[in-house]
């Protein structure tokens, strides 16, 4: 209404107006909402209000843990093989291969099956999880990094450490021989010991000494053997005085 | 994996690299790591007069990494709280170092 009630009046020429109308065209309260100004527009859509994102109430998802559990198939078929291989072995080595080239893990190979040995990857994670069930949990920590398995039937435990003193990248963590964890030395020290038979018989011969030399004692001439029991008898006598002197 | 960055180590200062560990332990990770990354062959081709020596243990003894440059300084890396990125970086900046000095000292004969 001001704006149609305004009128410029110019009676004559040369004259200015006695009013002037400065605010004319459009309204700034209307019921439809007005075009912003571009700027203002800007600016308003980079000062919004973002609300920071407010966590789902407890019990809207189901846990994500329990899936993780759930072994895929292809974990629990290396889990099979590696059950199948500690059942089997006596003897599983864990070396650390650092930088090997394929023609020396080649000539490892080749050099260990000769013997009987098996060279075998596994992957760690499964490798873990399958020791921790199972009753080679100490064996866990070995693997970390790039790891090997040296798996034989037979403990053949000399060859293999000629063929690893050998090769400059693989390097001897632990084995676990015969349901035995070892360290590298434990390992180095069992390849120095003796055969069974000839512990068994270094036993045997210990337990038996005593009986053996009395035996071949009494199998001698009766002279001699009366003059070594005449002489007992004088050293046990010639003992047991001085030992009555002390005592009084 | 921090130990396969773009940046590679280059052993030209380096003698001989000393690495102990003892593979029972639970802090020995980093020092493995450590012991891969200067074992592979890139990095062995930099320097093939450098030897790293490792020594597996069974002492509960924390892990060790002695490094002896060329001019008969030593750096020691105690791996049982250290992260092998910083393990390489550590060891990168004294090899930075040392090849720098080298150069000034070549620059002024």
């Amino acid at each position: 209404m001001a704006a149609t009630l305004c009128r410029i009046l110019l009676p004559k020429q040369g004259w200015l107006p006695f009013t002037q109308c400065v605010r004319h065209g459009s309204k700034s309260v209307t019921r439809h909402k007005r075009p912003l100004h571009f700027l203002k527009q800007k600016l308003m859509s980079v000062t919004r209000y973002i609300p920071p994102p407010r966590p789902a109430p407890i019990g809207a998802y189901p846990r994500q843990t329990i899936r993780d559990q759930e072994d895929d198939p292809f974990t629990m078929l290396v889990k099979k093989n590696l059950k199948s291989v500690f059942q089997e072995s006596k003897m599983i080595a864990v070396v650390q291969n650092s930088g090997s080239t394929a023609d020396e893990m080649m000539l490892l190979k080749y050099k260990l099956h000769k013997h009987g040995i098996t060279v075998k990857f596994f992957p760690n994670q499964v490798m873990r999880s399958f020791l921790k069930d199972s009753t080679y949990s100490n064996m866990a920590p070995l693997f970390i990094g790039h790891t090997v398995l040296f798996i034989s039937k037979e403990p053949k435990v000399k060859e293999m450490l000629s063929s690893l003193r050998t090769s400059r990248h693989m390097l001897l963590l632990g084995a676990c021989i015969e349901n035995t964890l070892l360290s590298a030395q434990g390992v180095v020290s069992y390849s120095k010991l003796p055969s069974v038979a000839v512990v068994q018989g270094e036993l045997v011969s210990g337990l038996t000494l005593l009986t053996s030399q009395t035996a071949a004692m009494l199998q001698r001439h009766p002279a001699q053997l009366s003059a070594l029991l005449q002489q007992h008898v004088k050293q046990q006598s010639s003992e047991g005085a001085p030992k009555a002197q002390e005592a009084t | 994996m921090a130990a396969s960055s773009k940046v590679t180590v280059v052993l030209k200062a380096v003698k001989k690299i000393t690495v102990q560990f003892c593979p029972f332990e639970s802090n020995v990770g980093s020092t493995r790591m450590f012991l891969s990354v200067m074992s592979s062959h890139k990095v062995r081709a930099t320097n093939l007069n450098c030897e790293v020596i490792p020594t597996v243990k069974h002492d509960r003894s924390e892990p060790v990494v002695e490094i002896t440059y060329l001019d008969g300084d030593k750096l020691m890396l105690k791996g049982a709280k250290l992260d092998c990125s910083e393990m390489l970086s550590a060891f990168q900046s004294m090899c930075a170092a040392k090849e720098l000095q080298a150069k000034l000292a070549a620059a002024k004969k």
